[in-house]
């Protein structure tokens, strides 16, 4: 049908909003609060967005987002305190040092058919002991944060005065997590991913390397969370061990749950809505009504987990399908 | 008809704890037959599946698949050798489409470019053009097994084992299904074993019968000799009872 007026909406869609949120800092430019807030929303889009390749796709229930993003963050800011090196190749390097630690764990993880509830455990529990663990690590810093040098600012050494470049760097790191995103759902990999999240036996009967595949998703999620690491400790100058936070990995899951498994911008899409929302609310109420804000997360999650159990992107699609061929669709259940 | 053996097992056995799944089965399978394996409930028939597709691993015996030793292979191997199966209960891509479902099988053979035509060609030949952006979830009994079957057949296997694919379909459906089979059987040489209960669609369809009981191979040959020994329909139904009667299409 109207193949050329379908693919322009969206396409007309997704340039006014990359516009938009290019021109974002602007708008808070004042305010460098607000910027930081923003930054964060968009650290939580990545997050989740690059969790949806493993936990969307492939179906695995990874609560291990925080280990990546603190083994990056170490990695960039370590190699900048130690050894001067520019983060700008840190970031990357922190990229390789997780998908490499990634690897360790999920080749015995995915060899002895780890998966569903125990997965769950395996990768909670992994930022626990890296918490412990860095702890313990005084050439790293041990309990002690550790600051990254040059606070007057230094493009070279990824650190500046104002929180707005390092929105932009997330703003990028977005991109490339969608755009891989969306790459990998359209490939063989995708379509082996989403099989063998359906059921495992049955993709293995059809040719599907299940361990490898898993694999593969793992290793870019983890990449693509330990580059985050990177602008992470650059944004807020120093490294600690509270980088691993259990309780705010978790939260990567939720939002990939809670803005619809597999669906590209689905993750962010929570990311925005509840992020966005969480720390809106934290900053406005936070002086009266401490606390207040969770309450009003927990509202919005379990109105979205109680009318959308398949995500936020699932509205987003039905009303888009809507708009696209003016009908409801039901025409193919048969 | 040239006689290749394209799968062998000896002296197969499988054991759960104390009870005898597979007991020494040997059996033989040339390429472009169309095979039925029958047996009562927990003659072993799927466990036998299973362990020819990798998904169990055999504690003695040998399975030879185009004269390479797959006893111990992974089922993506397996498949990749140009194997596959459905299951007994179905196993669908729920969130997936008809269409990708089936390409998930594709890319077994075929790179990004071509999959799309097996695709497209393996939703023509099994009629699923109605049903191909369908969710599977939304699917019926019988669209589901047809859609596990067309799945399986995008993998291009040599061999392709079917696990009680007829089972809970109606008359015409299981017609429809069975006219498939053959079609596929005689325009690709694609070999065919089903384990079936319904019974026409066994007698209609196989050229050759295996008949497990309890773990163990009672009896082969054409169907119409495996209908009258005397130990299989002892074993399968009780004494005194024609096999033939088993359904009404």
């Amino acid at each position: 049908m109207n193949v050329f007026k379908k693919t322009n909406i969206g396409k007309l869609l997704i340039i006014f909003l990359i516009i938009f949120a290019l021109f974002i800092p602007f708008i808070l430019g004042s305010n460098q609060y607000q910027v930081l807030l923003a930054t964060t929303v968009l650290l939580y889009g990545v997050m989740a967005t690059s969790w949806n390749i493993i936990g969307g796709l492939a179906g695995q229930l990874d609560f291990a987002a925080f280990a990546y993003l603190g083994l990056g963050a170490y990695t960039s800011g370590t190699l900048l305190i130690r050894f001067n090196l520019t983060p700008w190749i840190g970031m990357i390097l922190g990229g390789v040092i997780a998908a490499g630690f990634a690897l360790l764990i999920g080749i015995p993880l995915f060899r002895f058919r780890i998966k569903e509830v125990w997965y769950a455990l395996t990768t909670s529990a992994l930022v626990e002991i890296l918490k412990v663990s860095f702890n313990m690590w005084e050439e790293v810093g041990g309990p002690v944060e550790r600051c990254l040098p040059y606070f007057s600012g230094s493009l070279l050494h990824m650190r500046f005065t104002s929180y707005i470049p390092y929105y932009y760097m997330m703003f990028a790191m977005l991109i490339i997590a969608l755009f891989l995103n969306q790459r990998i759902a359209s490939s063989k990999l995708g379509y082996y991913l989403k099989a063998l999240g359906e059921d495992e036996s049955a993709a293995e009967v059809l040719g599907v390397d299940t361990q490898t595949t898993k694999l593969k998703a793992l290793l870019c999620y983890s990449f693509l969370i330990g580059m985050t690491g990177g602008i992470y400790a650059n944004m807020y100058g120093y490294i600690h061990p509270s980088f691993f936070n259990g309780q705010e990995t978790t939260k990567i899951a939720i939002l990939g749950i809670v803005g619809g498994r597999g669906i590209t911008y689905g993750p962010l899409l929570a990311a925005l809505l509840l992020v966005g929302a969480q720390e809106y609310l934290r900053a406005s109420l936070g002086g009266e009504f401490s606390g207040l804000y969770l309450l009003i997360y927990a509202i919005i999650l379990i109105i979205v987990v109680l009318f959308k159990p398949r995500g936020i992107a699932t509205f987003v699609q039905d009303a888009y399908k809507k708009i696209i061929t003016g009908e409801v669709k039901n025409k193919d259940v048969v | 008809m040239s006689s290749e053996t394209i799968l062998k097992t000896s002296q197969l056995t499988k054991c759960f704890g104390n009870l005898i799944a597979v007991k020494n089965v040997d059996l033989e399978i040339q390429r472009g037959e169309i095979i039925g394996l029958i047996g009562p409930n927990g003659a072993g028939k799927t466990t036998f599946f299973n362990l020819i597709t990798g998904l169990e691993i055999p504690d003695k015996g040998k399975i030879l698949f185009k004269n390479h030793d797959i006893t111990f292979m992974s089922p993506h191997r397996i498949c990749k050798l140009g194997m596959s199966r459905t299951f007994q209960v179905t196993r669908s891509f729920g969130e997936m489409s008809v269409e990708d479902a089936i390409r998930v099988g594709a890319y077994n053979r075929r790179g990004e470019k071509e999959v799309q035509k097996k695709v497209d060609w393996v939703i023509e030949f099994f009629d699923l053009s109605d049903i191909r952006r369908s969710k599977c979830n939304d699917l019926g009994l019988a669209s589901l097994r047809q859609v596990e079957v067309a799945r399986a057949v995008a993998t291009e296997p040599d061999l392709l084992l079917l696990d009680e694919a007829g089972a809970g379909l109606t008359g015409a459906e299981l017609f429809k299904l069975m006219a498939a089979l053959k079609k596929l059987n005689q325009e690709t040489r694609i070999t065919l074993c089903v384990v079936e209960h319904v019974m026409p669609m066994v007698m209609g369809l196989c050229e050759r019968i295996f008949v497990l009981d309890a773990g163990e191979l009672i009896a082969s040959g054409n169907p119409d000799k495996v209908c009258n020994n005397q130990r299989v329909i002892e074993a399968y139904l009780g004494g005194g009872i024609s096999l033939e009667t088993g359904f009404t299409g």
